[in-house]
Formats: C-alpha cells, structure tokens, sequence
C-alpha cells in the first residue's frame, strides 16, 4: 500500500465569506434591530415585548407557508401557488363551517370541520400538483403558476367574487386572537392601558412547524433526500431515492402548512375575500426563504434561515409604520434589504 | 502547405522559475521550462503536480506570482483567457467549453462573430467552418447543433475554433479520456497533422502513459509544483514515468492474482435493452473480478445500469446466489446486495456539494435509524471507509468537490461499500484518476474479491483489465462477443472482438 503523500490537504482556511454565508441572515436581523431600536422615530416604539410579539404573530401564517416553501425550493422545485390556494383552502373552510353551524346549530362542530377540511384540502391539492410535476415532468415553475390562476379562480366561484365572513363565530374568530393562547406577562402600553401579553395561537404554531421543519430536514432520512434530490437530481435516482416520491411529499408538505396557514388566516381575518387574501403570499415567502440563505436554485439550506427571512420582512413593515413612512415606501426598502442579504450570503464557490 | 521539419529546435515558448502561490499551498514552485516550437509536448504528474495551475497561466486564467514567461520572443502578460487567444494560445478543457444549443459555426465564431451591417453573417462564418473542419479531415455539418455530436466530434469543434483564431500553441487537458480506442487515434492524426503541417506546437496533458509515449516528442513530468525530468519516449518505459511522477517505486501496479471460489453468486440471463443491448448474460463466482470490455457504445454501461434496475429493461432475469431477484429499481438492487457505481461520478455517482459523510452514507440512510438519524454514526462510518480507502481528507464534514479526482472516487466507492454489498459493478473507476490512486483502486478491489465479494469491472483500460480480471467478457453491439482468460488475454484480442474482427461464443 502506499503511505500518506506530504500533499494531505490541511484543514480549510476561515474565511469572513464563510461566516457570512452562515450567519448573514442572523446578522442583517440583529443590525436592523440594533439600529430600529436607537432611531429616535422608532427608539420607543421599536423594542418592547408587545412589538415584537406583534411582528411575530403578523408574519405567522406566512411563516408556515415559508416552511413548507423551503422544502419546495431544497429539493429544487418553486411553489407560486400558495396565495390562490390559502383564499381557497381558507374559504372552503369558511364556507362549510358557516353551512355546518346553519343546518345543525352546534358552533363546536363547524369549527372543527374548519380546522380539518383546509389542512386536509391544502395537502390534497398539494399532492396534485407533486403528481403534475413527477410523474407529468411538468415545470414546477409552470405547474403552480396554473395552481395560482386555477385557486384564485376557484375561490372567486365558490364566493361569487365576494367575500365569506366568519364573523361572530366566537369560538372560530378565538382562535387567532392576541388575547388567547399561553400568556406571557402584563405589560403596561403607552397610553397607560394594561394588557396581557400571549403567545398567540398562531406564533405556536409557527415556532412549532418551524423546529418540527428543523428537525426534518436535518436529522431525517427525507429530509436528507430533499437536500440530495435538490443538489443533484441524477446522483440521487442512482443512489436509489425515490426522487418523484421525495418531490411529491415535498408539495404534500407546503399543501398542508398552507391549510394549516389558511385557518389561522380566516380566524383572524374573520372570514376570507376571495379578491384579496393571500394576494402575493407566495412571493413573500419566497423572499423569506432566500433572505435565509436557501439556494434558490436548490441543494442547500436551512429552516431557521427562513424564520429569520420572515422576522426580517416582519420588521420592515413594522418599522415603517412606527417611523411613519408611507408605506409606499415599502417595495423598495424590502427590495433593498434582499438584495443585501443575498449578497452577504453568497457562498466563495459560486 | 509547408513541412515543418524539427531539425533545429528553437523554443516558442520559455517558462523561466515560475512560481504561484495560492491562500494555502504554493502550487507551482521556481519552474523553469522550454517549449519547442512545433514539437508535441507531453506534461504528466499526479494531481496536486501543478499541471492545470501552470496551464492555467499560459491560457490567461491565473497570474504567476513570482517568474516569466516568454511566448515567440516575447514576454506573456496575460490578463484574460480572451489575452491569450490574441496570442495565439489556445486551451481545450477536459470540460469541453462549447455551447450545446448552438450551432457548430457558432461555436467556431463564439465571441468573434462575423458581421455585416451589425447582423450576423450566417453563411459567411459556415463557408468558413466547413473549410477549417475539412482540414481536419472531419465531414461535420457546420449546422449541426453541437448538443447532437459525439464527445470526438466536440472536441474536433474545439480545435477548430482554435484554428480559427490562428493558436500555434494548443494545449489540451486530458482530451482522450472519454473517447474511444478509434476516436483517439483520429485525434492522433489530427493532432500530429497540424504539428507538421501547420506547425502548431502542442501541449499535451494526460494519465494515459501510453498514449503520452505514442504522441510526444518530449515529456516532462512534475511533482509537488516542481519540474522533475524532462524525458524522450524512446528513453523509458511506463514504470518509469510512474516511478518519476509518484517519486518512489511504484512496485507491481496490479497485486497477485488470487484464486477465487466456484460458486456462482450472480447470473445475468437474457438481457434486452433497448437500443442498447441485444441479448446478454453471464455468471459471476463467488470471489472473482469479471473485466467487461467494449467499446464506447458497445452497451456495457447501459447492460449495468440495467443490472443494476436503474435503467429500464425489455426482457431479462437476474438470480443472486440461486434466487431470482428482481430488481426494477436501484432500491431493489440495494436490497438484493448488489452495488453499481457508476461511471461519471460528477454527474451520476457523487452529490459535489455535500459533504464526505453526506455522500458515503446516502444510500444507506436506513441503517442509520428511524426516524431520526444518528449523526455521529453517520460520521463515524464515514471516517472508518475514509480510512480504509486511504481518501486524503481534513475532515469528513469537508465538501467532495473539494477533493481531487482519485479522492472523490473513493467517495464514489465508500458510499456503495456502506450498502454492505455481495456483488459490486464498477464502471470505469479509474477514469481521470492518478497513477498513486489507481494503484490503491487496484489494491481494493483485490482486497474485496479476496473478502468473497464479487466484481464486474467495466473498463476502457485494457491493461488494468488484463492486469486485474480472472475473466474478460467483450462487448460487441450490445452482445456478449467473446470471454477470455484474464491471464493469457493480449489488448490485441480484446480489441479483435470488440471490434468485430473475430468472434469467440463463449459465454
């Protein structure tokens, strides 16, 4: 045998564009913070509890969706459909509950319709759009594209262009109230007025998807599939993964976070507008899930990134609205702040 | 035409103590070095040498840190790849650099389009085309889309554009690793026309000892970044240019040839795939190394994927150890403990981006719990095959694309051997690999026959079939053509058969 040649490569040398790569996101989401909090226009506004809790319970439903999205965009996929299929999803659930609680009058019964019919719908529709894009050889990109036009359609029919409202279903409308869930401490606003901090239902459930995505995704045998489908689609097939399995569970998955979004979503909206909700939704968790560190373009990437992709946009909107800066502004800051954490994470070898 | 003659050797090119330093190591170290004008010039060395780092500065790519160069009398100061095409210096790539969706011409004129009023003349960039691919004696289409040409024909598009941009200095990085026994001696006699005839001085880098020896006048070997010898073909054997590339003696490059045990393990009955292969079979013994020899195209990759259920079959049956098995997907294969590795590890065999312990332990994720996989097992087999392989290495958790190629090979091999399998198809895994790594390649796949596991090899390498093999089947337009005697076959007969010249039934 031949012995150790002097050539053993040695350790891999630090580099400041490694730790970037890393720790980007963390970063540009401790500096904005940092600088939200020693503005004068939002020093006082900026960094108490009740805030925080408030951008974090916003952002919640377009955590979820973002967590599903970033399975989709590991494994090299993209999903444009999940802002026409929340307005879907959410409005069927409204739709029956109202119609449950019409015809048997037991309130109790039609939540509990709602609350499984728009997770169960979100991962039918889902696994229909994994099969077009598997086993059809469809374009992601083309598959959900049709998703969105096809769902925005459907609801608009369901409702007749309106809206549905879920409106003094307490127990529905309780659901995602900032006045429920576990509660945190009292906390005195500015106008003097006590109020009791919760964690809300619906940033529960996001913290709770978001370590059960962790977890999948890193310690898994799926969620290893997911990074090698995304990294290398063919060495993956020749290592015996089943790649169109991987690909239809990974739709199934952002099906069911959408539902799961979409009843959080209707309860705390009240009911949902066919026109209107969820409008966009899926380019925002795109930009969660990128401003994260996920490649786009698939193989690599991180759960936590991506809730730090929501706090960030989280921020945002909520730092304009306490400066007071019109919210026309909104489009560009977020462009901005994309931008910049893209470039903060692009890896050496790209 | 006018004949180059080399009776006086004057130098085109001077290399003068060049050195680059790179963040970690010094890759090329105080090299000096002369080129003679219309000679073939071959430069081997081992991974790591400073080949591609030294070729690199010649095509423009990187800039010594210390050291000249002098090209036709001049000093080169390149600042760009497009610098060094001004000059008459052209590089092909071992990843041919031509644009698949575009047409021959295209590529030829990529870059330097020609024009009239702004537009690009079509007709006038074909004429040109076909003329520079006629002198190559090539009868390619200049409309062809390249996408639709052999990997030979690629490579022919390749030198034209040098061609076209009058290169008399052409170096080429490994071009005959992916062609066959016959496209290599066409681009043989390309090259050696345009040499004579054009004068223009060739480069040539390549693993392939033999053929280095065949075409060059000079060879120089480095190693560790630094000249070693520069010698003349007719002075040396291939030993001894191994000997001066890995810097000791090499020994025997194929261990002893050890019995194996008569037991069949593997019978392949009966297959048909389609367009490929036409009714093939053998048997495999417990403990024997089987070479598949063939040419490009003959089958022999497409019969093993089909072996291997990663490629659909029409008909054909496989029985492991008396059992029929059954196996539609590579998954079946796993379970039936039989591994196929395959050729092309970059595209097909490796994920480049994920780790060391990612890739060796990917296709056995299943022994590594449920639901939640245990990270330091995961580990911990890896580090025990990277040991075992001798795969140089930081640490496991390093990426594979930052490993070289014999190393990455070996990830190849770990992440099969971690399936624990009985029968082990190798397709070609010694392709791009160092003579060092090769040598350790050999070693261990005799060492795994020589644990009763049993090997189909799948090889364009004659001699380390004929060096390593009990039996050599060839493959012939998608038939078994002939088996032969590891012991007692010539590259003559194989070559007979898998050239149709002969036939031997006799599997």
């Amino acid at each position: 045998m031949i012995q150790d040649k002097p050539n053993t490569p040695s350790a891999p040398r630090f580099h400041w564009s490694d730790v970037f790569e890393t720790w980007g996101g963390l970063i540009a989401l401790v500096i904005m913070a940092a600088v939200c909090s020693l503005l004068p226009a939002t020093r006082d506004s900026f960094l108490n509890p009740e805030n925080i809790l408030n951008i974090i319970n916003q952002k919640a439903f377009l955590g979820i969706v973002a967590i599903g999205m970033t399975f989709v965009i590991i494994s090299g996929g993209i999903d444009l459909s999940v802002g026409s299929m929340i307005a879907f999803v959410g409005g069927l659930a409204v739709v029956l509950m109202k119609k449950i609680i019409d015809s048997s009058g037991t309130e109790w019964l039609g939540v509990l319709a709602a609350c499984a019919i728009a997770p169960l719908a979100g991962m039918v529709l889902g696994w229909i759009t994994g099969l077009i894009v598997s086993k059809g050889r469809v374009a992601p990109f083309i598959a959900t594209l049709c998703g969105l036009a096809a769902y925005r359609s459907a609801v608009l029919v369901l409702m007749d262009g309106g809206g549905e409202s879920a409106f003094g279903v307490s127990s529905f409308e309780a659901i995602s109230s900032t006045n429920n869930g576990i509660p945190l401490l009292n906390w005195t606003d500015a106008t003097g007025r006590e109020i009791a901090l919760h964690l809300t239902w619906p940033i529960i459930v996001f913290i709770s998807i978001a370590v059960l995505g962790q977890v999948l995704l890193s310690h898994t045998r799926f969620g290893r599939y997911v990074v090698a489908v995304g990294s290398n689609e063919t060495a993956a097939r020749y290592s015996a993964i089943n790649v169109d399995r991987v690909r239809l569970i990974t739709y199934t998955l952002i099906g069911l976070c959408t539902g799961i979004a979409a009843v959080l979503l209707a309860s705390r909206l009240s009911g949902i507008d066919s026109s209107n909700t969820g409008i966009l939704l899926e380019l925002d968790a795109i930009a969660a899930v990128v401003i994260g560190g996920t490649r786009l373009s698939g193989g690599r990437g991180r759960i936590w990134g991506t809730v730090i992709g929501v706090l960030i946009l989280g921020m945002i909107d909520n730092v304009l609205i306490l400066a007071s800066v019109s919210t026309h502004w909104q489009g560009l800051v977020t462009a901005g702040v994309i931008l910049l954490a893209v470039l903060l994470q692009r890896s050496r070898s790209e | 035409m006018r004949a180059y003659l080399h009776s006086v050797p004057e130098p085109i090119l001077t290399i003068n103590g060049v050195t680059k330093d790179y963040p970690a190591v010094r890759a090329v170290n105080d090299l000096s070095l002369a080129i003679n004008r219309g000679e073939a010039h071959g430069l081997i060395g081992e991974n790591g040498a400073g080949k591609s780092t030294l070729m690199k500065m010649l095509s423009g790519l990187e800039r010594p840190t210390a050291g000249s160069i002098t090209f036709e009398g001049q000093p080169l100061e390149l600042r760009s790849a497009a610098d060094a095409m001004k000059r008459g210096i052209a590089m092909i790539h071992q990843e041919l650099n031509l644009i698949g969706e575009l047409s021959v011409a295209d590529n030829i004129f990529l870059g330097r389009e020609r024009t009239t009023l702004g537009l690009v003349d079509r007709g006038s960039a074909e004429t040109a085309a076909l003329k520079l691919l006629n002198q190559l004696g090539s009868n390619i289409s200049p409309r062809t889309r390249v996408n639709r040409l052999s990997i030979a024909d690629q490579q022919l598009v390749e030198i034209a554009k040098a061609l076209s941009c009058e290169a008399r200095l052409l170096i080429m990085d490994e071009p005959t690793a992916v062609l066959s026994e016959r496209e290599t001696n066409a681009l043989f006699r390309v090259v050696n026309q345009l040499r004579l005839h054009r004068g223009v001085t060739i480069i040539y880098i390549s693993h392939i000892l033999p053929e280095v020896r065949r075409l060059c006048d000079r060879i120089t070997v480095l190693r560790d970044g630094q000249y070693v010898k520069t010698v003349e073909p007719r002075e040396v054997d291939d030993a001894d240019l191994a000997r001066l590339m890995v810097g000791r003696d090499l020994g025997e490059l194929f261990p002893q040839r050890a019995a194996h045990l008569p037991d069949t393990v593997l019978e392949v009955r009966n297959f048909f795939v389609d367009g490929w292969v036409r009714g093939a079979g053998f048997e495999l013994h417990r403990g024997e190394i089987l070479g598949l020899a063939g040419l490009v195209g003959s089958g022999r990759t497409e019969f093993a994927e089909a072996i291997a259920g990663v490629r659909r079959r029409r008909s054909g049956s496989v029985s492991i150890i008396g059992e029929p098995a059954d196996i539609r997907r590579p998954a079946d294969a796993i379970a039936h403990r039989l591994a196929y590795v395959s050729e092309d590890r970059k595209l097909r065999g490796l994920h480049l981006d994920l780790s060391i312990t990612e890739n060796t332990t990917l296709a056995n994720l299943r022994a590594y719990g449920f639901p939640l996989l245990k990270a330091a097992a995961r580990r911990a087999s890896a580090q025990e095959h990277a040991r075992r392989l001798g795969t140089r290495c930081a640490t496991v958790q390093q990426r594979v694309s930052s490993l070289s190629g014999g190393n990455q090979q070996k990830v190849a091999l770990a992440k099969w051997l971690d399936t624990k399998p009985n029968v082990l198809i190798l397709d070609e895994p010694t392709r791009g690999v160092d003579i060092g790594a090769k040598q350790e390649i050999y070693g261990l796949i005799h060492q795994l026959a020589a644990e009763g596991r049993s090997i189909v090899m799948i090889s364009s390498e004659m001699p380390e079939l004929i060096g390593l093999c009990h039996r050599i089947l060839v493959m012939r337009n998608g038939r078994i053509v002939g088996a032969l005697p590891g012991e007692r076959a010539t590259e003559a007969d194989i070559m007979h058969l898998a050239a149709g010249l002969r036939e031997n039934r006799v599997a």
